[in-house]
């Protein structure tokens, strides 16, 4: 409760949420936002942004503004789906390394190495080929089961320094059995890591779930960012002008990526005090031009 | 009495804080005589390191010296020194050994690079020249010269001690400050290294302002002790009237929080 | 030596397992494997063509491990197999041919935005607070949360399409003699231009704000307060007791960072139309040509290895506490 307190109180995450709350709302009301389907030839195609057609037509006559505000949902439910599932098999694997040491330490930080060290895109290509035109629902199952490997990392080095406190010590004199003092002691002390680890992972879901689309392993019928950069891609959009398919899914996912990246920034000023630049050395600042004290 | 090393008046210390500010030395005053081992004992986060640090003004920002402080070293401003004289006074007039004296040398420079570095920046000198004078002062702290090419990592605990102090002779500082150097050594190297830094402060001159909290430590070696309470200097006196008459109230509770055991060697100790 | 050569071994069971998954995972597919890997070939493939290609991949008329020691052999000895699309070119031929173009464009990418990065988020580390590091901040997050794909192409888009600046694909003027004359060297520079700015835009940020939270982490520490006590010039300190002791962690990350930056050159180098891996392997997911899609798995894990390898070997350079005395 009390991150959440100090989240509102910082700048950086009140525009991060803020950017966050407006495309959850435009995935939400997306139906209400536009009369066009994002599915149906609603206009000629490549016409350019005008009344009719807030961000123009794809070349097949989709109207772009409709697909925009539908293809957020998919964003949206794929980085929070996969970000879900990645966080909670590093969080849950971290734990246990950490806490319980010896072999299963050993073979978990094994396996995490070795994923670490297998680049994770090209692994995703030849799963996503091998399964043809993966649905979102499928990029977000086989996301979340390829990329946990850093929040196993961070999860477990930070489990490792939690055991020694005292706190730990006690509850295991007093018997507690092991997956409690891991859920109720040690997990309450990892929210911030968690946090970190699960912004992270939404972001990364975003943009991998948009760069495996653009590269043609999606669905081509799903309505997308991704699948609207493929289309507009194949369309050759650049080069026939027609921007506005093109760039419109561009910016939006810019937009996302950058609202939860300040989130995850102000996480981090939060977790780690010695990153905060607050108002205290503004006001130190202030302070000096005015003479009333030197360092 | 001649003029003094060090003469603090008035000084005091903020930390600045996003509303309001932590007073950490409020209008300290006092004067430290060349040769003279002065202490300044107080409990943890009473306002000493604070002084310390603002001699050489090594603060970092939020901390902030209020107008009116002064602090003189030879009759030196050194609140009027602007960058470069501030640097060539560093270490120079004053050096400093740091609460984990351990921790204090860097990682990835040979002790050799470590003395070289100060040398240069204080004067032209060849590599040759800095190693030889290198290899003297580490005479002085009985190591060994071939230890110059080693890294910090690869000395003990109690010899990274006496590599920084020699570091801290390598310019013949009028002043040597140490913020409670030896609270990570063992109780028989932090004898070892106090008579040490006593011996050299008889040979070579300079004076030592001492920060401790271990009040029984200190009047073995001090001339003079400052008492501090949160962030007020409330007494000042001859280590024998701090040990056998302390007049400020608060003296006397610091005392009487030493285990008894401390204090009667140290009554022994006295009497000897 | 002892911990290099346990990091080697580690490596090598790395490829190891990601030739496992690519010996599995057709056969996991429901489906025959075989049917499936070369299905795109059509009839076009004759009959002895394809039993050398079964052979690589382990199809052999033999118990399953025995198929699995089969294709490590071929992965071993070299053997990738042949390209459907392009048959009967070798797979390592085609991918070796895209490796030079993508090693380049990768590697001075990386050592442009790692020095790049890495300053900027020293001297906004030494400068706490200031109007400059507010702007390093922000621009590092920027940087770092926009997907390389969508920064290539506002890239192309700006600096190809609308302004004509740059040429808009290809590594070369395709009309050029590739040679080693002024001509073909500046058409290359020119042609790599975009891509390589894309890739520092996308990387630059993370180097600095990795080196900036390392430096604000050191600045605590004991030997840079002595540094500075010593008369130190501010540069000294900054350079050789903070930038260098914070060198280290920010190194250590450069390896997991390798991955993310593999990736981001797959996808740079498809809008771009830069013959290098990834657009070689994009042509391939187009054709479904799997024994490439599945050799540049092999490649990119290779390549990632030894760029770990290449860090864990400039970390023991960097840090004298490995050195064994």
């Amino acid at each position: 409760m009390k991150l959440v307190t100090q989240l509102l109180h910082n700048r950086k995450a009140m525009i991060g949420l803020s950017i966050l709350l407006l495309v959850i709302l435009v995935a939400i009301f997306a139906p209400l936002l536009t009369e066009y389907s994002p599915v149906k030839r609603v206009g000629r195609p490549h016409q350019p942004p005008s009344w009719e057609h807030w961000l123009g037509t794809t070349r097949i006559g989709h109207d772009v503004f409709s697909r925009l505000v539908h293809g957020a949902r998919v964003s949206l439910a794929v980085g929070f789906g996969a970000g879900l599932l990645i966080t909670v098999i590093g969080t849950v694997l971290g734990i246990i390394a950490g806490y319980k040491g010896g072999v299963v330490d050993e073979v978990i930080n094994f396996f995490t190495n070795m994923v670490l060290v297998v680049p994770n895109l090209p692994l995703l290509l030849v799963l996503a080929a091998f399964i043809g035109q993966a649905s979102p629902l499928v990029i977000a199952i086989i996301l979340g089961f390829t990329s946990w490997a850093w929040g196993v990392r961070v999860t477990r080095s930070e489990t490792l320094s939690i055991r020694q406190r005292d706190f730990v010590k006690s509850a295991e004199m007093l018997g507690e059995p092991g997956w409690r003092i891991m859920a109720f002691e040690i997990f309450p002390n990892l929210i911030s890591i968690v946090g970190i680890n699960f912004i992270g992972s939404v972001i990364f879901a975003v943009i991998t779930e948009a760069t495996l689309e653009f590269l043609g392993l999606g669905d081509p019928n799903t309505v997308s960012w991704g699948i609207m950069l493929y289309n507009a891609q194949n369309a050759s959009a650049l080069s026939v002008g027609a921007w506005w398919d093109l760039l419109s899914p561009c910016i939006a996912l810019a937009v996302l990526g950058l609202g939860l990246a300040l989130i995850n920034f102000a996480i981090d000023e939060i977790a780690n005090p010695r990153l905060r630049t607050g108002g205290m050395l503004n006001r130190w600042t202030r302070m000096v031009r005015l003479g009333e004290g030197k360092l | 009495m001649s003029d003094p090393v060090l003469s603090i008046r008035n000084l005091d210390i903020d930390y600045v804080g996003a509303e309001t500010d932590f007073h950490a030395v409020k209008n300290v005053s006092f004067d430290i005589a060349p040769g003279e081992f002065f202490g300044l004992a107080g409990e943890s986060g009473c306002g000493k390191s604070t002084i310390a640090f603002a001699v050489s003004r090594l603060h970092r920002p939020p901390a902030l010296i209020r107008a009116g402080s002064r602090i003189l070293v030879g009759g030196r401003d050194v609140l009027a020194l602007d960058d470069e004289e501030l640097r060539r006074f560093r270490w120079r007039e004053v050096a400093m050994v740091f609460q984990s004296a351990m921790n204090s040398l860097n990682p990835v420079l040979t002790v050799e690079d470590q003395f070289y570095d100060v040398l240069r920046a204080h004067g032209k000198i060849t590599r040759e020249a800095a190693r030889a004078r290198a290899a003297e002062l580490l005479k002085l702290v009985d190591i060994a010269p071939d230890r110059l090419s080693s890294y910090p990592h690869q000395c003990s605990g109690g010899m990274r001690q006496r590599i920084v102090i020699a570091i801290c002779l390598a310019l013949s500082p009028k002043l040597l400050i140490m913020d409670e150097p030896t609270t990570a050594l063992d109780v028989v190297v932090q004898r070892e290294i106090l008579q040490r830094i006593d011996k050299l402060r008889k040979e070579l001159g300079f004076s030592v302002l001492f920060i401790t909290h271990d009040l029984g430590l200190m009047v073995q070696v001090s001339d003079r002790i400052g008492i501090m309470l949160e962030g007020e200097l409330v007494e000042v006196n001859d280590a024998r009237t701090i040990y056998r008459a302390p007049q400020h109230d608060y003296t006397r509770r610091l005392w009487a929080s030493m285990p008894k055991l401390h204090g009667a060697q140290i009554r022994q100790e006295a009497g000897a | 030596m002892a911990f290099l050569l346990r990091r080697l071994a580690f490596y090598l069971a790395a490829f190891i397992a990601a030739a496992t998954i690519n010996f599995f995972l057709p056969r996991l597919m429901p489906g025959d494997p075989i049917e499936i890997m070369f299905a795109s070939a059509g009839s076009e493939l004759s009959l002895d063509n394809l039993n050398a290609l079964k052979l690589t991949f382990g199809f052999i008329d033999a118990p399953l491990h025995e198929q699995y020691l089969s294709y490590l052999k071929s992965v071993f000895t070299g053997d990738l197999g042949r390209s459907i699309k392009y048959f009967p070119l070798p797979v390592t031929d085609l991918l070796g041919r895209a490796l030079v173009w993508t090693v380049g464009l990768v590697g001075i990418a990386t050592l442009i935005s790692f020095t790049l990065g890495s300053f900027l988020g020293v001297m906004a580390a030494w400068r706490r607070a200031t109007l400059f590091d507010s702007i390093v901040s922000l621009a590092a997050i920027f940087s770092s949360s926009v997907p390389a794909v969508v920064v290539s192409l506002i890239m192309l888009f700006v600096f190809g399409y609308t302004l004509g600046w740059f040429p808009n694909g290809y590594a070369a003027d395709p009309m050029l003699d590739p040679g080693f004359d002024w001509t073909y060297i500046s058409s290359v520079l020119h042609h790599g231009t975009l891509p390589m700015l894309t890739l520092v835009i996308v990387l630059t940020g993370g180097f600095a704000v990795t080196m900036r939270n390392n430096m604000i982490n050191l600045l605590g520490e004991d030997y840079i307060v002595m540094g500075r006590a010593k008369g130190l010039t501010e540069d000294n300190v900054m350079l050789w007791y903070a930038a260098r002791n914070a060198l280290l962690p920010t190194v250590s990350s450069l390896a997991i960072a390798v991955g993310t930056i593999l990736g981001g050159s797959l996808v740079t180098e498809v809008v771009f139309n830069y013959p290098g891996l990834g657009n070689t392997l994009y042509q391939a997911i187009l054709a479904r040509d799997y024994p490439v899609i599945q050799g540049q798995l092999l490649i990119m894990t290779a390549a990632m290895l030894i760029s770990n390898f290449a860090v864990d070997l400039s970390y023991v350079l960097l840090d004298p506490r490995l050195k064994r005395a």
